[in-house]
Order: structure tokens, then sequence, then C-alpha cells
């Protein structure tokens, strides 16, 4: 069942895969259309997105988003791997935070906002804390699964060969999770944008989230698909970059 | 690492004061591995569990010894406590003159499977033990190139672990352990995950570079046969505890070959140890 498959059935495959999302689409904006069910149909939300865009409300929309991702997801990976990995191969570090760990992981982000707002305002500030806390703990978890994974048979190699307690984390445990890291950052970065958006649906004056909100006030169905879509083919984008750097930067783990 | 300096010498010059290592009766004219009273509990729940038991062992420089088992008899534990990984409850090792105090390039390793650096090219994996000693670019490149040829693989010195089969992979493993130029090479079932045909292929190549590069080598294995064809001397291991049950000389000389296999001494030895391990192995559980 999961054997390959020929390269001409699994493109067949994604090409029907995308044309019945596409059929979906059309028959529920045309055909099966109801007035208590409105669907926008392909040319209204490409008319929409044309739209925004000229207004310059979509780039700023969209650019205010990306920021707040990109440092808050960023600061949550860069201490995600680093705990995780000194986790993940230090018995003494695990037992220091897996009571910490343990507690807090079980808090929903979400429910910290109001706490966020208060101590820091209502700028940038909450909206990047909230995407951290959202996402850091799946990275620290996730991270040091993949440094556990690190077969002790290289590890012990490594101490052999003469290598140090430093030396086995830089040489062996760091390059052998590389791809496992990676795998981790993308697979999270879907909870990046689940925060972001909670983040900009409380207090925002732009941010791609808070115009689907804005939206809705007025009923626009067709911006809420367009500015869906965006997201999107936004996350999509990251995740083949994301696939693009493990698979040229550890050729090794590609099969 | 090993608590003294003076590492016993593998370049070939002779010194002074050793005695003639071609001397083919004295295998202690060079401090090999040296065992003394090794025993190693572990802790399950309140219990204690006699791994191995007041152990004592020695390979002289030069030698290949095996130590045969069925698996639980704690040769594997024996093996790592000589190579610095575990540490025993009671006894000493030393190697070389020097005291064991944990791992260290003095003790090359190769493992069943799996301990190759799946991200390093074979030349790098060979050399990462000369560049952790800093050894500098020119020589470890040229130290490479000669260990890439005595193990015969000159050619795969640029493909990674995953291109290789498992027989050259441990080839490689070997290469990799010899390169710091260590006072033994220890073995752990290196040939255990590797195909019939490929295992005698190997076992013809470590006889080959045992006598190439006259390292001291330690083999821990199960399979009887393998440790008749390849060693000077068997330690023979039970377990419940792990001890050494009986020392065995091999008969033949260094020299061995398919004919070896046919010595009716082969097969009676091979025998011999078999039913030794099947007595020993059921009596106490």
């Amino acid at each position: 069942m999961r054997g390959p498959i020929p390269d001409g059935l699994r493109w067949a495959a994604v090409i029907a895969g995308i044309a019945t999302i596409v059929g979906l689409w059309v028959l529920t904006s045309t055909v099966w259309a109801s007035d208590g069910f409105a669907v926008p149909t392909i040319g209204a939300t490409w008319a929409a997105l044309v739209e925004m865009w000229e207004e310059g409300e979509l780039w700023l929309d969209f650019t205010a988003s990306l920021e707040r991702v990109v440092i808050g997801y960023g600061i949550s990976v860069v201490i995600g791997v680093t705990l995780g990995v000194l986790i993940g191969s230090m018995a003494s570090v695990e037992s220091f935070f897996e009571p910490q760990l343990g507690f807090l992981r079980y808090i929903p982000a979400s429910a910290l906002t109001p706490l966020f707002l208060i101590w820091l305002g209502i700028d940038e500030a909450p909206k990047i804390a909230l995407i951290i806390v959202g996402t850091v703990f799946y990275n620290i978890l996730m991270t040091a699964d993949v440094a556990r994974a690190v077969p002790s048979e290289l590890i012990n190699a490594a101490y052999t060969l003469g290598a140090g307690r430093l030396t086995v984390l830089r040489r062996v445990i760091l390059p052998h999770s590389w791809p496992g890291i990676i795998d981790v950052a993308r697979i999270n970065l879907a909870a990046a944008w689940l925060m972001l958006v909670v983040a900009e649906l409380l207090a925002a004056q732009e941010g791609l989230a808070f115009r689907i909100i804005r939206a809705q006030r007025f009923r626009r169905v067709d911006r809420m698909f367009a500015l869906l879509l965006v997201i999107g083919l936004l996350g999509i984008a990251f995740d083949m970059a994301l696939r693009h750097l493990r698979n040229r930067s550890a050729r090794w783990a590609v099969d | 690492m090993t608590s003294s300096s003076d590492g016993a010498d593998q370049s070939g010059d002779e010194t002074p004061t050793a005695p003639s290592a071609t001397d083919a009766t004295g295998p202690m004219t060079r401090p090999g591995v040296a065992v003394r009273g090794v025993s190693k509990t572990f802790r399950a729940g309140r219990q204690t569990i006699p791994a191995i038991d007041g152990v004592d062992l020695d390979v002289g420089a030069g030698e290949l010894v095996c130590i045969v088992g069925a698996s639980g008899c704690g040769k594997s534990t024996l093996l790592n406590i000589i190579g610095g990984l575990e540490e025993p409850t009671a006894g000493s090792v030393t190697v070389g003159g020097d005291t064991v105090v944990g791992p260290g390039p003095d003790r090359g390793m190769v493992f069943q499977a799996y301990s190759l650096f799946p991200w390093k090219s074979v030349a790098s994996n060979v050399g990462f033990g000369l560049e952790l000693a800093g050894i500098p670019r020119a020589e470890r490149n040229r130290r490479v190139t000669d260990l890439l040829s005595i193990v015969d693989l000159s050619a795969y010195a640029d493909r990674k672990p995953k291109e290789l089969s498992g027989g050259m992979r441990q080839r490689v493993a070997i290469a990799r352990a010899l390169a710091p130029e260590p006072d033994v090479l220890l073995l752990d079932e290196p040939f255990g995950a590797l195909d019939a045909q490929t295992t005698r292929a190997m076992h013809d190549f470590l006889l080959t570079v045992w006598q190439r590069t006259t390292a001291t080598v330690l083999m821990v294995t199960h399979d009887v046969a393998e440790a008749v064809y390849l060693a000077q001397r068997i330690y023979v291991m039970t377990p419940n505890p792990g001890r050494v049950a009986e020392i065995i000389e091999v008969p033949f000389g260094p020299a061995r070959g398919p004919m070896t296999k046919r010595d009716p001494r082969f097969l009676d030895l091979v025998d011999e140890i078999e039913e030794l391990l099947l007595s020993t192995g059921t009596s106490s559980r």
C-alpha cells in the first residue's frame, strides 16, 4: 500500500486532487449556491484580491502578518532547538526542565492572551509573545525527540575516536539532528499561523487575519476567501522552502 | 583517555629496551590489554543483577583474541568496559600499560552496525579521529589514503556510507578505528549483521589487515567457528553471571585459510566450545 508508484500516476493523483477542490468550489459557488451559504465564485474571489491589492491594504497586511510570524516563530525555533537539543542529549538538563515543560505545555497559549495584553500593551510585543508561547513547547519537545534518536553507536564511536562531550554535541548530535530539526520547524509552522490569527483577532490595525474580521463586518465573503487563499499559499511557500533547505543541506538523509 | 603518556608505539620502530616483537611465543613483550578482576552489576529496581563477575583477561600486543559466549553472558559489557564506555563495579583495566578511565583514541572500537557518520564521506569518516587529534590536513589525507588502500576502498573515498554495502561499511568502520593507531582494536560482533558470504570474506579481510598493521585485536562474537578461525586464543564466557569458563589456545599459526576449516582439530575445537556453551548456558537458570 505504501509502495512507490510510477511518476505518471503520482502526477495524475496530484492533478485529480487539485481538480476535486476546484470542482467543489465551482459547484458550491454556482449550482449549489444558496442565500444562507454564500460562497464566492473563483472570479469574484480573484476580483476581491485585485481590489484589495489596488487599495494598497493587502501588501501592508501581508507584510505585517509575515513580519510577526517570522520574528515570533524565528525566536521560537531558536529557543526550541537550543533547549530541545540539550534536553535530548543530557539527562541532567532533561530532569531540570521536565516539571516546567510538563506544566506549561498544557496551558493553552491563547489563554495567556489577556495576560500578555496587560503586561506587554497592545502593539507588536503581545502578538509576537503569543506566537512564541504557542509554538515553543512543541519545538522544544519535538527537537528533544529528534536529538534522542541519534543512535548511541554514533555517539560511542565519536567518543572512542577521541571526541569530548562538546565535540559530540557539535559534530555528531547536531548534524545528525539537523534534517529532523528542519522538519520539526516545518510542521510547527502551522501552529505559528494559528497563533497569529488569535493575536490579530484581539488587537490589531493591520494583518491578514485582522482583515478577515473586517471583511466579516461588511459580509464580504469574497474578500475573506481571497485572504484565506493568501494565507494558505504563503503556508505552502514556507513549507516548500523548508523542504528544499532540508533536502539541499542534508542530502544524506534524503532517501 | 588513559592516565599516562607513552602509548605503545605502533610505528614499527623498535625501541631499544623492548624485546623483539617477532618472538612468536612471547605475546607479552609489549603491554596489550590486561583485565583484572572486573565485575559489573546492574540495578533493576531493588535488585542488583551481576552482569559479569571477576573476569581476568589478557591480550598481548599484536595478538588476535576472541571472546565467545551466548547473548547475555556480558561479553559486550566487558568490551565496553575495556573501551571505557562503561565503568566496572570492581576491578581494573589497563591498555598499553595505562589504566582505562574513559573512552579514548588509544582503543579503537567497531560496533555491529550503524556506526558510520551518514553525513560524512568515507574519507572523512576514516579521517575523523585524525581530525580530532589535530593532525594537519595534508598528513591526514595521506594517512586516510593509506588506510583506504589497506581496506581496499580507495575507489569509494568520496561516497557516502549509504551508497556502500554492509561489508564495505564495516571495512570503513575498521579503517576509521585503526586511523588513530590505537593500542588495541575492539570489535563488537562486527560481522553479526552481514550475510554468510560477506562474513567469510570479512574474516580473511580482518586477518589480512591484522597481519599488515600488526594491530592488537580483541573481538567479541557469538559465532564459535568464527572465533576458532580468527583467534589465537579464545575466552569462553558463560552467563548468570558472566564469567570466563575456559581459555582455549587455538593450535593454528597466524596464517589461516580454507584448509584451516577442514583441519579435524578445527572441527573438534568448535564442537568442544559449543558443548561448553550449551552445558553451562542452561544449568543456572
